[in-house]
Parts: C-alpha cells; sequence; structure tokens
C-alpha cells in the first residue's frame, strides 16, 4: 500500500492504494469519475486517456502511485464550470462523436496536442491521435472537431 | 401577428445538432460498467484454453479459499439447478433433408468444451482483483480433443466431427433457384466468370465490450438486469422462456448508453444468462464486463464464409443466372442468427439491383470449434454484395465492356418497379441507374486518367473501383409500439423500445415529434431501454427509423387528434374549427387559443397519453454507387484510399449530418475488411491468434486522410413506409468493401498484374498486394 497526494481536476485527493492499482481504476472506482473508459487490456485503444500534468497518457498503463504529486485532468474537468471546453463543443458542432465511448480519450489526446500545437495541421491532428480508435465515426469528423476547436481557441 | 415558425429549424431534413452529446462529450454518460449497486459483487470467468475438450472436472477449492471470493459455478453447478442451454437453429435441414441438430450451447459449458474461450467456470468475488485472481486457481481438468480449426478442416474427408451426431460438419443447408433453368443459362452463355470469393471472419469490435449488472429482489423475485444489449426485450424472453424457464415478469432488463453495438449485442449470449443466474442464486447484485481479450475469442463473429459464384453472360453482357456454392463457417453452435444470415438473409440481395432471371444457390452451415457467428454490420448482405460486384468487375475486364456500362444494361429499370427478385423479394422504389449517373459525375469518372498519370509520377499506382447495389432492411420486424405522454408540466415523452447505440435515436426521433409538434425540440424527451415500460425488437438490421420513427410520427399524430378534442372542449368549439400550430390550439379566425401542455394539464391525470403500434407494408431498401480511387505504393503494398466518393438512396433524409456520419463511419469498417481486418484461427490448435488490438488491425484515424464526398439523393422515397425513408446504417460497409477491392484490383490490372490480383483475398494487406505486384505469385 502507498499514500498517494495528488490533485484531480484541481481537487486535492489524498488516498491509500494498493501498489499494483492502475490509475484509471483509482479515477473510475474510488474517485467515481466514470468518464474515463476502458476499451481494451492492450494499451491500444486510448479510451482511458487523461491528462497528467497536461500531457496525454494511458490511464490504464499508469499506476496510481505513479501519479502521487501530479495533477490529472479527466474529460470531467477539462471544461469551465457548467460550460463546454471549445473542443467539447466542436465535437458535437462536427458530429465526431456516435456512441460516445471512445469520445473522452479523444478529447483528451486532442486537449494534450492543442495545448503543445495550437495550430496543427491536418496531418499533426492525425499524427497525434493515431493512439485512439474509434469504431462508429470513421475518424474525419474528428480530426474537423479538433480543426475547428484549434481555430475557436485561436480566436478565429 | 405572423412569425415564421422557428421549429422548423429543428424538424426532419434540418442537421439538428445532437442531444445525446452533451452528457456524452462531458464524460457523463451512463455505460454499463459506470452503473454500482450497493453490496455489488464482481465476476469473472474462466474460458477454455482449447479449442475442444472433454472438461472432466473442474476444481474451485483453492478459488474458493482466496481473498473475497463468494462462490464458483461449473457448467455442473447450473445443468443440476435446471438451466437450459441456448435456443439452437430449428430453420433450415441437414444437407440430407433430415432434421437440424446441434451441439447443446450453455450458459457455462458441460463436459465439453467446443471453442478456445468458452466459459467454462464463473467465479464471483467482492472485487474484480479478487474474482480474476481466483479465476486462475480454477483447476480444469480438460482432456483434448481432435480439433476442428477452420472451415477447409471442416469440409476435408477426414475431417474430426465438432458434433457427432450430426455425422457431419455440414449441420444445415438451403437451397435457392431452379438448377435446371440455371444449367441452361451457362450453357447457352457468350461468358462465364467464375471466382472463389473469402469473406474473412470478422471482430465487430464495438469500443464498448459487452457488461452485464444483474440483481434480485427476494421480495418480488424478479431479476433486473442493466446491460450493454440492442435487443433488451429478446434478452430477456429468451432468458425467461428457454434457458431459466420463468414467466417473463420475472425478468426486467434495462439498457443505459451502448458504446457501440453493430449487431453484436443483439441475442443473449451464455455469460448474460450466468451472470443473471448467479446474482438470483447468490441474492447478490453480480457485474461482468468483458476484458477486450474475451470479446475478442467469444463475443460473435461476424462474415467467415467462402463462395464459388459464377456468372453466365451473354454477348451483350446481360446476365443470365448466378449461380453460388457457399460455405459458412458459422462456428462450434449453429445459432439462430448465424445460420440465417448466411442461408437466408444475405441471399435475399444476391441479385442486387440486377435484372437476374435464373439463380442456383446451394448454402451450407458448417460448425467448426471457432467462437459462433452472428451479426455484424451487414449481416449477410456484404458477403452476397461482395460477390456479385466482385463477378461484375470480374467480368467487366474479361468482356472488355467498361465498368458502369456492363452495370447499366442490368440493371433494373424504374418501370420494373415494384420489382420482385428472383429470391421473392420485392422492392418497392429504386432509381439505380440515376444514382449511378451521379456517381459517376460526383467521382469525377472521365477524369481518372489523368489522376492516374499524376499518381505515376509519384511513383504510385492508382486504380477505381466502383459498386452499385442495394440492401435489404428491417430485420422483418415491421411493427412497433410507441407509448407518448404529453404533460401538463410541458415536456413530451416519448418511449421506444428500439435502442441507441450510437445512431442517433433520441435527436432523430425528437425531429419527428417536432415537424408534428411544433414545438422546441428541448421539450421532447425520448426513452429507450426498459422492458417494464416497452418491448420491442430493438435496434438491428437499420430499422429504427423507417419502423420506429413511422410509430413516433404515428403516436405524434395521434397525440395532436386526441389534444384537438380536449381543447375543443375547453374552448367550448368544435374540433373542426381548431387549428394547431406552433405548439397551440386555435379557433381559427379569432385570437382565442390553448397552448398543448394547457391542454394536457387540464386533463384529469394532467396528461395526454397515446400507446400506438405501427406497422410499416415492408422491408425498405437503400441502394447507392460507390466510388474510390486508391493509390498503390509498389515498394511496400500499402494501399491508401484516395477519394470515396457515393451517391446514396435513403429516401428522405431526417438529419442529413447523422445520415452522412452512418454512411462514412459504416464505409471505414468496409474499408477496414477489405485491407487490414482478420480474425485468425492457428489452422492446427484452434487458438485464437488475433485476440487484440494489437493483432487484429482496425482502422485508425489515417482513414481520415480520405476525402469522402457523401452524397444523398432523396428523390426516391420508400414507399412503404409514411416517413418514406430507407435505413441507412449498414449501407456505408456493405458498399465500401467491394468498392475497394475493385479499385485495388484495377490499379494491378494496369500494372499488369491483373491474373495475380485474382488471387488475393481479403484482407489486402501490404504483404498480400505486394505479392501479386512483385512476387512469384502466378
Amino acid at each position: 500500500m502507498t499514500n498517494i497526494k495528488l490533485k484531480v481536476n484541481g481537487r486535492d485527493v489524498q488516498q491509500d492504494v494498493e501498489n499494483q492499482l492502475l490509475l484509471v481504476d483509482l479515477l473510475r472506482d474510488r474517485l467515481k469519475l466514470t468518464g474515463t473508459h476502458v476499451g481494451c487490456d492492450t494499451s491500444q485503444c486510448g479510451a482511458c486517456t487523461v491528462l497528467l500534468d497536461g500531457r496525454a497518457v494511458r490511464s490504464c498503463t499508469m499506476l496510481a502511485a505513479q501519479a502521487d504529486g501530479t495533477e490529472v485532468t479527466t474529460v470531467e474537468g477539462l471544461a469551465p464550470e457548467g460550460g463546454l471546453h471549445p473542443l467539447q463543443q466542436a465535437f458535437i458542432d462536427c458530429h465526431g462523436l456516435q456512441c460516445g465511448f471512445c469520445t473522452p480519450g479523444f478529447v483528451m489526446s486532442a486537449a494534450s496536442l492543442l495545448a503543445q500545437n495550437p495550430s496543427p495541421s491536418d496531418e499533426e491532428i492525425r499524427h497525434a491521435l493515431e493512439g485512439n480508435l474509434c469504431r462508429c465515426t470513421g475518424y474525419v469528423n474528428i480530426v474537423e472537431a479538433v480543426r475547428e476547436a484549434a481555430a475557436s481557441m485561436n480566436g478565429k | 401577428m405572423s412569425s415564421e415558425p422557428t421549429y422548423g429549424r429543428f424538424g426532419s431534413g434540418k442537421s439538428v445538432r445532437r442531444l445525446e452529446d452533451p452528457t456524452l462529450v462531458t464524460g457523463t454518460g451512463r455505460y454499463v460498467d459506470d452503473v454500482e449497486l450497493p453490496g455489488q459483487t464482481h465476476l469473472v470467468f474462466v474460458r477454455s484454453q482449447y479449442a475442444h475438450a472433454k472438461i472432466n472436472s473442474v476444481d474451485s477449492s483453492a478459488a474458493l479459499e482466496m481473498p473475497g471470493v463468494i462462490a464458483v459455478f461449473s457448467g455442473a453447478d447450473l445443468v443440476a439447478a435446471g438451466v437450459n442451454p441456448l435456443p439452437a437453429q430449428g430453420m433450415f435441414k441437414r444437407p440430407d433433408g433430415s432434421a437440424p441438430t446441434s451441439p447443446p450451447r450453455r450458459a457455462i459449458a458441460h463436459e465439453v468444451t467446443r471453442f478456445v474461450g468458452e466459459p467454462v467456470a464463473a467465479v464471483i468475488a467482492q472485487t474484480r482483483e479478487q474474482a480474476k485472481a481466483a479465476s486462475e486457481a480454477v483447476y480444469v481438468d480438460y482432456e483434448e480433443l481432435p480439433v476442428v480449426a477452420d472451415l477447409n478442416g471442416a469440409l476435408a474427408a477426414d475431417a474430426p466431427l465438432v458434433w457427432e451426431p450430426a455425422g457431419s460438419n455440414v449441420v444445415a443447408r438451403n437451397n435457392h433457384g431452379d438448377k435446371a433453368a440455371s444449367d441452361a443459362a451457362f450453357a447457352k452463355a457468350a461468358h462465364v466468370v467464375s471466382m472463389h470469393i473469402e469473406n474473412q471472419r470478422l471482430a465487430p469490435a464495438p469500443m464498448e465490450p459487452r457488461g452485464v449488472l444483474a440483481d434480485f429482489d427476494e421480495k418480488s423475485g424478479r431479476i433486473t438486469i442493466t446491460m450493454s444489449t440492442q435487443m433488451p426485450t429478446g434478452v430477456r424472453n429468451t432468458l425467461c422462456d428457454e434457458i431459466l424457464k420463468i414467466p417473463k415478469e420475472s425478468v426486467r432488463v434495462t439498457v443505459g448508453d451502448v458504446g457501440g453495438g453493430f449487431g453484436m449485442k443483439t441475442g443473449i449470449y451464455p455469460e448474460d444468462a450466468a451472470v443473471a443466474w448467479c446474482a438470483r442464486e447468490l441474492r447478490r447484485p453480480v457485474k461482468w464486463i468483458a476484458e477486450r481479450g474475451e470479446e475478442f475469442l467469444s463475443a460473435v463473429h461476424g462474415r467467415g464464409m467462402q463462395s464459388d459464384a459464377e456468372l453466365a453472360l451473354d454477348a451483350q453482357g446481360k446476365i443470365l443466372a448466378l449461380r453460388v456454392r457457399t460455405q459458412a463457417n458459422v462456428g462450434a453452435y449453429a445459432t439462430p442468427t448465424g445460420c440465417a444470415i448466411q442461408l437466408l438473409i444475405g441471399p435475399w440481395v444476391s441479385t442486387s439491383i440486377y435484372d437476374i432471371p435464373a439463380i442456383d444457390f446451394t448454402l451450407d452451415a458448417v460448425i467448426t470449434n471457432n467462437a459462433p457467428t452472428g451479426a455484424y454490420r451487414g449481416a449477410g448482405r456484404p458477403e452476397a454484395i461482395y460477390n456479385i460486384e466482385r463477378l461484375l468487375d470480374l467480368a467487366a475486364r474479361r468482356t472488355g465492356i467498361a465498368q458502369e456500362e456492363i452495370r447499366r444494361r442490368n440493371m433494373i429499370s424504374p418501370a420494373q418497379m415494384p420489382y420482385r427478385n428472383a429470391m421473392g423479394q420485392t422492392y418497392d422504389s429504386g432509381q439505380f441507374e440515376s444514382v449511378m449517373n451521379q456517381g459517376l459525375k460526383l467521382a469525377d469518372w472521365d477524369g481518372f486518367e489523368a489522376r492516374a498519370a499524376e499518381s505515376k509520377a509519384r511513383g504510385k499506382l492508382r486504380g477505381r473501383g466502383i459498386a452499385t447495389f442495394l440492401e435489404w432492411t428491417g430485420g422483418n420486424a415491421l411493427e412497433e409500439r410507441v407509448t407518448l405522454t404529453v404533460s401538463g408540466d410541458g415536456y413530451i415523452e416519448i418511449f421506444s423500445a428500439t435502442q441507441a447505440m450510437g445512431q442517433g435515436i433520441v435527436t432523430t426521433y425528437a425531429q419527428l415529434a417536432v415537424d408534428v409538434f411544433g414545438v422546441p425540440i428541448d421539450k421532447i424527451r425520448v426513452l429507450q431501454g426498459d422492458t417494464d415500460r416497452g418491448t420491442g425488437f430493438g435496434s438491428a438490421g437499420s430499422r429504427s427509423l423507417f419502423t420506429g420513427g413511422s410509430a413516433v410520427k404515428a403516436a405524434s399524430v395521434k397525440a395532436v387528434d386526441a389534444a384537438r378534442q380536449m381543447a375543443a372542449d375547453a374552448l367550448e368549439a368544435s374540433a373542426e374549427d381548431l387549428e394547431y400550430a406552433d405548439g397551440k390550439f386555435r379557433i381559427a379566425g379569432t385570437d382565442r387559443e390553448m397552448d398543448l401542455f394547457e391542454v394536457a394539464g387540464r386533463q384529469p391525470d394532467g396528461r395526454v397519453y397515446i400507446d400506438s403500434t405501427t406497422a410499416v407494408q415492408a422491408p425498405s431498401w437503400p441502394n447507392g454507387c460507390h466510388i474510390a480511387e486508391v493509390e498503390v505504393d509498389p515498394d511496400t503494398g500499402v494501399v491508401e484510399v484516395v477519394d470515396y466518393a457515393s451517391v446514396n438512396d435513403v429516401g428522405r433524409v431526417v438529419n442529413p449530418m447523422i445520415v452522412r456520419g452512418q454512411l462514412e463511419g459504416g464505409a471505414v469498417q468496409g474499408i477496414g475488411q477489405a485491407l487490414c481486418e482478420q480474425i485468425v484461427y492457428d489452422p492446427q490448435s484452434g487458438q485464437c491468434l488475433t485476440a487484440s488490438f494489437l493483432d487484429y488491425t482496425l482502422p485508425r484515424v489515417d482513414a481520415a486522410a480520405t476525402r469522402f464526398k457523401t452524397e444523398l439523393d432523396e428523390s426516391t422515397p420508400c414507399l412503404t413506409n409514411p416517413l418514406g425513408v430507407k435505413g441507412v446504417g449498414e449501407l456505408g460497409t456493405i458498399g465500401a468493401t467491394p468498392t475497394v477491392v475493385n479499385a485495388v484490383v484495377d490499379a494491378l490490372d494496369r500494372a499488369g498484374r491483373l491474373e495475380q490480383a485474382l488471387q488475393m483475398q481479403m484482407p489486402l494487406t501490404p504483404e498480400r498486394v505486394w505479392q501479386a505486384l512483385s512476387g512469384s505469385a502466378s
């Protein structure tokens, strides 16, 4: 067991966790933040993507203990209070989701991209999202959503 | 006072943003694993490690000692408790005409296991980790039996038998057509085109795995199940009527958000029954959530068949006959769905949009020690359309008749509508040649040579492929019931037993309601997923809009009619003098009016309530022309789908944005089959070699590099339902696979490698394409 202290979506969290507890299970089971999803068991699908100190990580492939001392952001914590982040709005506007199961992972991966590269090309967008699988949309509208969000965040 | 009704912006025909989305993009959806019940326990299955083995014993003693473990159940426990097998197919006789027979498929395997991954025990513990750890301590004494690892293994002369009583691995056969007429046509044909076509086994792979949370209430004796399913009523009925033999009222199935289905979540699984039984047995909530590996091993696979298919044509390229011999690998258990898809449903569209007078089909269901097959987007129709479009593509190359011309010469004309095809199916509408002409224009068919030259300058081989086709929709479940409440509290609640899984039902139904009620769309609540509130076929076969939507419209009209009379009473006028617009009844020529919700509020129970069942007349027949251009890298064999143009007749369109999403998302699935997806079993051991996303290649975001141009032709409404719509959910998938494969064959043909290209089977991986281009393949 390890005692960990971290911030999740801006709130302080302190927990005793088993050494083998995965970060995704800390988020979903302990903190009841079920927006982060588990879609596979080989770290391939990206549905579990969250931000760790602002960068996208696969929460299924991290131990909760590794998140000690960090700031974790999940999809629930992306938007300003009661509103929608430009990425979330763009996904809605561009029909970038159908069943919604992969969507939090895509939104967080895209958030990480735009934090580092505010005006990515389509190729850069696709490269950044290579680690996220979607079975419903065929991806076209997802890329469009990220493009639109980038434009909106750059004040266009 | 006159004002433009603003609600028209949210009615049919508009790309209304989805009502479902704010919840989903903020991560506040409720998928089954998001639901927690007090006292919840967790179930993990022990799964067979062998493709075919006797189960001599299941020793749970060590597992029971482990922390948090509550129970371990084997197949024997369930048999002793009177749990019955899942239903086997009974529709199709064996080749010799004798009655169907199939091994019993139990909720947990008993005495014999017949595919790797089949459940052989269930471990229930306080936490999932505890159950998982204990599952590895369950000792199953297996005695290996000979393995039938694939179709060829099943059909070999000395093949072991999956099920001895059948005497053969071919457990069902269906014949269609007129062999004598077909033989005569082949005898006099100017051209005969023959192909051996493999339609590989696929994993539907929705991003949300299966999951079931079951609870048992001792007082009421009811089992309540929350699960990720497309057909809650079907699950309830089979569980009650066949497996547990309990009254239907004693089970309630509810469904929250479903993370994709694609047919994989239709019908009951053994796991569903096992979880339900365990909850009742233990009198505790029991939750099972599949891991991805379990999905690859034990969720239904799609497709999985091979055909020897032939066309007989006259000198002008007019088709005289179509002959098909198919063997479908339905897996270890011949399920009703798995067999019907290959022996009946797919064949209904085998002649597609073409006027083919003679057919001769022999279709076999073959059992193997693989996972059972079931519905996967298209369910039989992709296989049938793939066969005919590959044959026509080849016929064009052999006869020298252009691709579009040979199709044109064979197309059913509008004057022939309604058209009864050789399988006895009647198409109500379709303008196939017009759709193709639009497709050719959209794809700039005539400008191909210039683009091919430009590709060549960059070292790439460009090819183009076309598919013109139709498909059958509806699931043969043409009736749908809706209950609708107009509440005095200012909202309209509609309950439908169709089931959302990402296809935008809630928004689309709300738009249909806005058409009738003329109120803001945020006043409309569409509810689904509760067998206590309403039952029905569920969502499959692209039926939800034309059957469910028709029912929503009909119920809405009835509600306005009922409210009209109530308003007339309240206003002391006659109903005929009332006009209804924008949510208000008004006495014509006056300004005396009453709001719809006020009318409802004045009723004894504060509402207007409608219970309405609507039947549409027939399946709908959406159709399209799909054209793809690919670039092949001759050094690596990598295929890129550069352009994908489609014109689609889906009748009237309620939400164009959602419809395009279905077509393009579906097309990428079809492209996945064409280029990269395949379930592979080891031919010796029957182990599944593609049981993770590492080995099973789903299309990734680079699919978005394809330039999609997706047009909707609304000029040909469906004549057999009141909305005039045709199903769309599966159309893109069905069209994309032959379109892209034909394009790759075209690229190779232009490089002088047609015969090698014709040896390729899907998926057209870089290795296979490279071999055809450069290897010693002959």
